[in-house]
């Protein structure tokens, strides 16, 4: 059902400087792609290109290619792009004056779904994917932003996959969570794989060995090495990518 | 010497000082001198008959001016408030760099346009060449260009007040921008955009210079048709009735101005709260 995603020759730039330089990838349909790298090294603008966010930015350009499966994601709409391919961001951004229940059901009406049983069952199924149902289900009305910033994360996970996509981008998801969400998240991401094609940014290595199948180090704007998770943390080729996860440095 | 240097530089910012305390007390003066002035006249001049009297009758009243008021507020409001919020949506939202340049641009230019500029071109314009003669309907146009360019730009401002990260979010979500505009992004710009009409209603009713060549003066109630009618209005019972010789013409005139300060007074409390609002849900 998920499809592998192929990268291949991706640059992008921020006005005239070019941020990401060439990269090459090909991310397998329902594992957990892992980007890992110091900071400033690119992995969020390459993220964003996935989803075509990247050239929403004034000034912002993209060259190179991404399929999705064998649809060349740069030749379709942006919007279809994104509908296919969900994101969760740094930060959470609920919408803020929308309830739990409409933050979720919003991207679901908008693909047309209108009947209400529906709509509670699949809002229901989100936040049970992303385990918050159990804290939020006597609370549906009430606006997002009286949920925790934990909360509001999962809340965010649960709209994203609310829609089905395909795939799903986590740009740092759990950076702003404390411990205990952080392992929600983690366990979450282990069910989701089956499917969905997941890319996940992270700054946490211990994260990134517990969660993903496959991991790829960047540097300044280049992938330095990609493999399957087991061989990047006991055995990387580059010694760079050894420096990197022993801490030597970034 | 550096002593002396010190005691010159302490010296500089006491007169600086001073100068902003003497200019703040100036203002401040002024303006409890405007409004002691017109809340003790008005409060003693008013009389509950007064809102249901024209100005002809006896007693003589404000209804005719009151009404006629209100009658070219709400044309404009109605004209100004859709073109504003649209005009602002469409600056902060959709606008190339350049088209939103060119239109920030001549909101700035119409808003420095002095009214009675305003007020003249209406009446060349919508009086004389569109043969509406003094009207309710040029009244209202020409209110819509005093007030448009208040709630353009406002609108346009609390917009821009909406955090990237919120319009990602909808734009993540696979929303066009018309979808994520309308299904997300003016909700938190909501109340930004209320004050702006708000505050564009209480200029538009203060306004008198461009009513003079275009609405008229009526000294009857209005009859609401849009052209060929002219209108009452409470500014310009402030303006002209002050400088009769009589004390009953003082007296609408205080009444006149009371009225005005009251409304204007409340549409400034509501701003408030709506703001207040906002910032308590951060
Ligand atoms: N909106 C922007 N405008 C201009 N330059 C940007 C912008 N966003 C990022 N950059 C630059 O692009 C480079 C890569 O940024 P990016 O956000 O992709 O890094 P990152 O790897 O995600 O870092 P972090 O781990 O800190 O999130 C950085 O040098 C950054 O300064
Ligand atoms: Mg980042």
């Amino acid at each position: 059902m998920s499809q592998p995603i192929s990268v291949h020759n991706l640059k992008a730039w921020y006005g005239t400087q070019l941020t990401l330089k060439s990269v090459d990838m090909e991310l397998p349909a329902s594992q957990v792609t892992a980007i890992i790298g110091p900071s400033g090294c690119g992995k969020s603008t390459f993220i964003r290109c996935l989803n075509r966010l990247h050239e929403t930015l004034p000034g912002a350009r993209v060259e190179g290619d991404v399929h999705l499966g064998t649809q060349d994601l740069y030749k379709v709409d942006p919007v279809d792009v994104r509908r296919m391919i969900g994101m969760v961001f740094q930060k959470p951004n609920p919408f803020p004056t929308l309830s739990i229940f409409d933050n979720i059901a919003l991207g679901l009406r908008l693909g047309g779904v209108h009947n209400r049983g529906q709509l509670r069952e699949a809002v229901e199924r989100s936040l049970q994917m992303a385990a918050l149902w159990g804290e939020v289900k006597d609370r549906l009305s009430e606006p997002a932003t009286s949920l925790s910033g934990g909360q509001q994360q999962r809340l965010c996970i649960a709209r994203a996959i609310a829609v089905q996509p395909e795939v799903l981008l986590m740009d740092e998801p759990a950076s702003a969570l404390d411990p205990v969400s952080t392992l929600r998240v983690e366990e979450l991401v282990e069910q989701l794989k089956d499917t969905y094609t997941i890319v996940i940014v992270t700054h946490n290595m211990q994260q990134a060995a517990r969660v993903a199948d496959e991991t790829a180090f960047f540097l300044n704007g280049e992938v330095v090495e990609f493999a399957d998770t087991t061989t990047i943390f006991t055995n990387p080729t580059d010694k760079r990518t050894e420096d990197y996860i022993t801490g030597r440095f970034g | 010497m550096r002593t002396a240097h010190s005691r010159w530089r302490k010296w500089q910012a006491n007169v600086g000082w001073g100068a902003s305390w003497l200019a703040t007390a100036l203002v401040l003066f002024g303006l409890a001198d405007l409004v002691i002035t017109i809340v003790g006249r008005g409060a003693v001049s008013f009389r509950w008959s007064m809102l249901t009297h024209v100005i002809q009758s006896t007693p003589s009243g404000l209804q005719n001016a009151i009404l006629g008021t209100l009658e070219l507020v709400v044309l404009a409001t109605l004209m100004a408030a859709p073109l504003g919020i649209l005009g602002g949506v469409y600056v902060s939202e959709f606008a190339p760099l350049q088209v939103a340049k060119t239109i920030r641009f001549l909101t700035e230019v119409l808003s420095g346009v002095p009214s009675i500029v305003v007020g003249y071109f209406g009446y060349l314009l919508m009086v004389l060449a569109w043969g509406w003669k003094f009207s309710a309907l040029a009244g209202g146009f020409a209110l819509t260009v005093i007030m448009l360019p208040y709630i353009l730009r406002n609108t346009e401002a609390s917009l821009q007040q909406v955090p990237l990260s919120l319009r990602e979010a909808a734009w993540g979500l696979g929303m066009t921008r018309f979808q994520a505009i309308s299904r997300v992004i003016w909700r938190p710009a909501a109340s930004g955009m209320a004050t702006g009409v708000l505050m564009a209603i209480a200029i538009g009713m203060g306004e008198t210079a461009p009513l003079l060549y275009t609405a008229g003066w009526s000294s009857v109630n209005p009859n609401f048709q849009l052209v060929h009618s002219q209108v009452g209005y409470l500014t310009y019972v402030v303006w002209t009735y002050i400088e009769q010789p009589y004390e009953s013409a003082h007296q609408l005139a205080y009444s006149a101005a009371f009225l005005l300060l009251l409304v204007v007074l409340f549409i400034n409390v509501v701003v408030r709260a709506l703001l207040t609002r906002r910032s308590l849900r951060g």
